[in-house]
């Protein structure tokens, strides 16, 4: 027998609620955490706006994960912090997960798995900014954990590059500690980020907002001196002639964040291009057997509400996770979505209420969401206004699908 | 030297705008232009290739400002009124390894390095191969050099406790055309001290290298090649160099010097005024100006900029050992090889390429080169992916207008010797230049009278940070046993524990920087480039060294990450 | 007077639409009576929740992050951060716990959204 039925990776808001969901069930679990404590980043995100949906309050993101680790402390379950997982293997249907404490090195087994590794941020050198290599370029995540975290303060004057929403966040953040932001600056010719994040981030704190321009070159030897900004076209290529040199000492980049996926993938998980996670089915459960994924390793989400929606399913599901063959249908999306979650469905479990979630490639008005099985339409919704920032969740009754069945996604105008 | 028949040469290639006269000191190159490119051109068209007669640049280029050394502001006197045997200027891996083959003598060594820390120059800019020298013709330096370095790599390695991978390296065709002379192939590479060369026809080839693209006809496997780290080594070379008495003298620069009767009498710097009786040119790009100042300048340097990129450890099945396609297709540009390299840690390393610049600091990298690299090297294998990128840097080679090395004593002056023109393959042959350099400095001084007299404490051994995440399970809980920091994990992408981070600040040779740390055990290496373990390094080394966050660099004078504390007030309940 | 902007309540961002007119305001656009509310504030007196950090005396957590248990005037947001750069936290904190009591005045508490153990 196994050491415990669920081993949880990553104690961030997916992780904390899918340890709670498989404790509740009444399973043997391990939480995993490689720093110091629960929370994930979380912890570094001090303002507020989360939990409207999960706990009907505007929460602090340290708020919401108090509340978490509360819950889990209370349950009793195992966690070890300052863990690293070197290394999962499966070996006869058993996970054998290594991991490094300052007590040394230990393996223990596991029935299932499930993980909640989170997501990292694009780098500068990720989307091809070109020049020196100066100190006082950051993610907006690491200026986050300076700021919040060490409460230093890592810029004086600010080009953002990016408005996503860590990026709008940083710029109120920033403006409050003293710092001045010169600017958002946006490659594509709509906001990444939340509209009411643009209005109380930017608006509020007059700080402008350019689409369609992004950073060409980043100049000075020991700190930064200066960026040089280009105006882009559609493909999103600098227009030449309309570069334009802006003295800054710091560049924030908020230019996406990508699932963290290394051990799934030492696993043999297979990828969504699209989703750029793991493929799983409605219990997010992935295509190897037992390997559960949730939160922001397995998509990114925008509401945290979602991530602990997601992390409760799986860790619900890994509870009662026993083996089983599943007998999995294909749901695909098409290309009017960015992409959509689950990729498949396990017909042999619970499909009543399927949770999809989905975003849109680009912003549209009057749409329609419908779901088909064999052509034939099951579920439809309408929508004023999509936007790829703002991801949508729809719960679709999928009981009749049969393995092999053909079941797509469809955007249409309304 | 025909002179004239130089000069009918630039007028006959269009250079006629430049022409050159002989003087005591060499062939040198005067003309005007705006274009870097021309004068460089002109250079090469004068120059004869490998020649011991060397093309002195005296142009005037009008095009741009020509920058400045980059040098550090600090003044003080730190090294002032010293009076080592023998001064090495420049840290880079020619500057360290001599200074650690000069400990094997009872000598008092000083490196000076303008830099904050070793290898930042073309050093810890190149794409860390170990040349078997497959294109260096028998005669002229390089070749020389760069087979005895090479041969000096295993026991180095196990020396300096570095990694090392002797995994060969490969040149792929994608014609067949020299096959029938494989045999004579063979026996040529025997000959020029390269070992067993394999020839590998289209099957084996991709049996070989499965990552290849299809229609690659003929490889060459050249057993001798292999990798190292580059700043590795000359990190290792110049803590062996350290322990073993050496001192280092960092944010330091040469400013001028004084001779006397064809010999340096003084050496000016901005941390003071040292008094040296020999002293090793190791400058790189620089070697031109520290000759300059020595009265001795008998060559000139042309810089040539080459950039490489780091791939994610995801892609590295993309290679095993290291290739680089020669194609039917013809080159544009003048454009070195280049190739895609599997790094020591396990990254792919795809590059470089080689431009002319005037600029010998020029570290930037440019979208338009990085593109057009991967295109050149995309011809070998379709795996190869921008998107997989997750750094790029560029260096610049120092090279003379005879594009060979210059290892030798001072033609002026008496008590210098030179290792310029350092470009590739200078890593592989940095090892046996410094043998070289440290028998040339004992021969000036056994001329001034001094002794020569063997250090019976040299050690040539060196310990490395030990590297966690490469142990196994047993060895490295062994570790975390005696330390538990070795436990406790601050970069994810790397592995690396905060027990290693805190050995890289208590080296030989200090370093206090979060690119210093980075270089010396990996943190900030991996795919998310210091983006969560960043700070957590910063407050390290602040920790450790007991220094405030707001003054830890990333790297050198002015690189100050933070500017302070957000608020601190007074006590409130 | 009449003003569009966009509400900050909650995600779906809604476009509202405020109108004065003879002392009545009139909004649309809202999806929900929070949003109602919250253009009218908008309107006459905006508002807004702060959220920030103290300096402690503790150097393993430097920063406590704190907010504000009400919005408070916009325009006090900036004075607000002055204020809030003075204090410094010298105790074990709690989740919750009041750092300062009616905080400027406003009729509102700054608390500690985060425990703060020592």
């Amino acid at each position: 027998m196994a050491d415990y039925d669920v081993t949880v990776i990553g104690a961030g808001p997916a992780g904390l609620a899918a340890a709670l969901a498989a404790d509740e069930k009444g399973k043997r679990v391990l939480l995993v955490e490689r720093a110091a404590r629960m929370g994930g980043i979380l912890n570094q995100c001090i303002h507020d706006g989360f939990g409207l949906l999960r706990f009907g309050e505007r929460l602090s993101g340290c708020e919401y994960a108090s509340r978490y680790v509360r819950m889990v402390e209370a349950a009793g379950i195992e966690t070890t912090l300052l863990t690293f997982v070197t290394r999962v293997e499966k070996k006869d249907g058993v996970f054998h997960i290594t991991l490094v404490t300052k007590d040394g090195v230990r393996t223990v087994t596991s029935t299932a798995l499930v993980l909640s590794t989170g997501c990292r941020e694009r780098t500068a050198k990720q989307v091809g900014i070109h020049g020196t290599r100066p100190a006082g370029v950051y993610t907006a995540g690491t200026a986050q954990y300076y700021i919040n975290i060490l409460g230093e303060q890592p810029a004086k004057r600010v080009v953002i590059l990016g408005s996503g929403d860590i990026g709008l966040i940083m710029a109120r953040r920033l403006t409050l500690e003293g710092a001045e932001v010169l600017g958002v600056f946006e490659a594509k010719s709509t906001p990444s980020g939340l509209t009411r994040n643009i209005a109380q981030c930017l608006d509020d704190f007059g700080i402008p907002l350019h689409v369609s321009h992004t950073v060409t070159r980043v100049f000075g030897d020991a700190r930064l001196e200066a960026v040089e900004i280009s105006e882009v076209d559609e493909k999103m290529q600098p227009i030449p002639g309309t570069a334009q040199k802006i003295d800054c000492d710091t560049l924030i980049l908020s230019v996406g964040l990508i699932p963290e996926n290394e051990l799934a993938e030492t696993l043999g998980v297979t990828l969504d291009p699209r989703a750029k996670g793991p493929v799983c089915d409605q219990n997010y459960e992935t295509l190897v057997d037992g390997v559960f994924v949730c939160g922001n390793a397995l998509h990114v989400n925008d509401l945290v509400d979602y991530v602990s929606e997601s992390g409760a399913s799986a860790g619900a599901a890994a509870a009662d996770y026993s083996g089983k063959a599943r007998e999995l249908a294909e749901l695909t999306a098409d290309g009017g979505f960015l992409y959509a979650v689950p990729e498949r469905l396990d017909t042999a479990g619970d499909l009543s209420k399927t949770v999809v979630f989905f975003r849109s490639r680009e912003v549209r008005e009057k749409s329609q969401v419908s779901v088909s099985v064999n052509g034939e339409t099951v579920f439809t919704k309408k929508y004023q206004r999509l936007k790829p920032p703002e991801m949508e969740r729809i719960e679709v009754d999928l009981s009749r699908v049969k393995p092999g069945d053909r079941v797509t996604l469809e955007l249409r105008e309304a | 030297m025909n002179v004239k028949k130089i000069n009918r040469r630039l007028q006959k290639n269009g250079f006629a705008a430049f022409s050159v006269h002989e003087t005591e000191d060499g062939l040198v190159l005067t003309g005007k232009s705006d274009n870097w490119d021309e004068i460089v051109n002109a250079g090469f068209c004068a120059a004869k290739k490998y020649g011991r007669t060397h093309v002195i640049n005296d142009c005037v280029f009008t095009g741009d400002a020509i920058p400045p050394i980059r040098a550090p502001k600090l003044v003080d006197k730190a090294i002032d009124g010293m009076k080592p045997d023998v001064l090495v200027i420049g840290g880079g891996v020619v500057g360290a390894a001599t200074a650690r083959e000069l400990m094997r003598q009872k000598l008092d060594v000083l490196v000076v390095e303008k830099e904050y820390d070793l290898a930042i120059g073309a050093s810890g800019r190149n794409d860390g191969c170990v040349h078997p020298g497959i294109d260096l013709l028998p005669g002229c330096e390089k070749h020389y050099y760069n087979v005895r370095g090479n041969r000096m790599f295993d026991q180095l390695a196990k020396d300096l406790d570095i990694e090392f991978d002797r995994c060969g390296q490969t040149v792929v065709f994608d014609s067949k055309k020299l096959l029938p002379l494989a045999p004579l192939i063979k026996l040529y590479f025997k000959c020029m001290g390269l070992g067993n060369v394999r020839v590998m026809t289209e099957k084996k080839l991709k049996a070989f290298e499965p990552a290849l693209r299809d229609g690659m006809k003929l490889g060459l496997f050249f057993p001798t090649g292999g990798v190292v780290c580059p700043y590795n080594l000359t990190i290792a070379l110049g803590e062996n160099a350290a322990q073993n008495g050496a001192k280092f003298s960092f944010d330091t620069v040469v400013t001028g010097m004084e001779t006397q009767g064809g010999k340096i009498t003084a050496v000016h710097t901005n941390r003071g005024t040292v008094y040296p009786r020999a002293v090793v040119n190791a400058a790189g790009v620089f070697t031109e100006d520290v000759a300059k100042m020595a009265g001795d300048r008998f060559f000139s340097i042309h810089p040539r900029k080459g950039t490489n990129t780091i791939l994610d450890h995801k892609t590295v099945s993309m290679v095993r050992t290291s290739y680089s396609l020669i194609s039917e297709l013809k080159e544009e540009g003048h454009s070195k090889g280049g190739g895609i390299i599997r790094t020591v840690d396990q990254n792919v390393l795809v590059g470089p390429d080689a431009f002319e610049t005037y600029k010998k600091e020029d570290f930037t990298t440019e979208a338009k080169n990085v593109a057009a690299v991967f295109q050149k090297q995309g011809r070998a294998t379709e795996r190869l992916r921008q998107s997989d990128a997750i750094t790029y840097f560029s260096g610049v080679r120092a090279a003379t207008f005879e594009e060979d090395f210059i290892v030798e004593k001072g033609r002026k002056c008496a008590n210098i010797v030179h290792a310029a023109g350092i470009q590739s393959p200078g890593l592989t042959a940095a090892p046996a230049i410094a043998v070289a350099l440290a028998k040339m400095c004992g021969e000036i001084l056994t001329a001034q009278g001094k002794k020569a007299e063997k250090n019976p404490d040299f050690d040539p051994h060196r310990q490395g940070i030990p590297r966690l995440a490469k142990l196994p399970d047993a060895e490295r809980a062994a570790y975390i046993e005696k330390n538990p920091a070795y436990g406790e994990i601050v970069c994810r992408c790397e592995e690396i524990s905060r027990g290693e981070i805190v050995d890289a600040l208590h080296r030989p040779i200090p370093c206090v920087t979060v690119d210093g740390v980075k270089k010396r055990c990996r943190p900030g290496m991996g795919r998310c480039q210091g983006g969560f373990c960043g700070p957590q390094v910063a407050k390290i080394i602040s920790e450790e060294c007991n220094i405030p966050l707001e003054a830890v660099r990333k790297a050198g004078e002015g690189s100050e990450l933070l500017f302070g504390k957000t608020k601190g007030g007074a006590e409130n309940g | 007077m009449e003003k569009t902007f966009v509400c900050i309540v909650c995600p779906n961002g809604c476009t509202l639409h405020a109108a004065e007119e003879n002392g009545v305001i009139s909004v649309t656009g809202n999806r929900c009576p929070k949003g109602e509310e919250y253009a009218k504030a908008e309107l006459t007196n905006p508002v807004r929740t702060l959220t920030t950090s103290v300096a402690t005396v503790f150097p393993d957590r430097p920063v406590l992050p704190v907010r504000t248990s009400g919005a408070i005037p916009k325009d006090a947001i900036m004075p607000a951060m002055r204020v809030i750069a003075g204090l410094r936290v010298n105790h074990a904190v709690a989740c919750g716990d009041v750092i300062a009591e009616n905080f400027m005045g406003f009729g509102v508490d700054l608390v500690a959204t985060d425990d703060l153990r020592v």
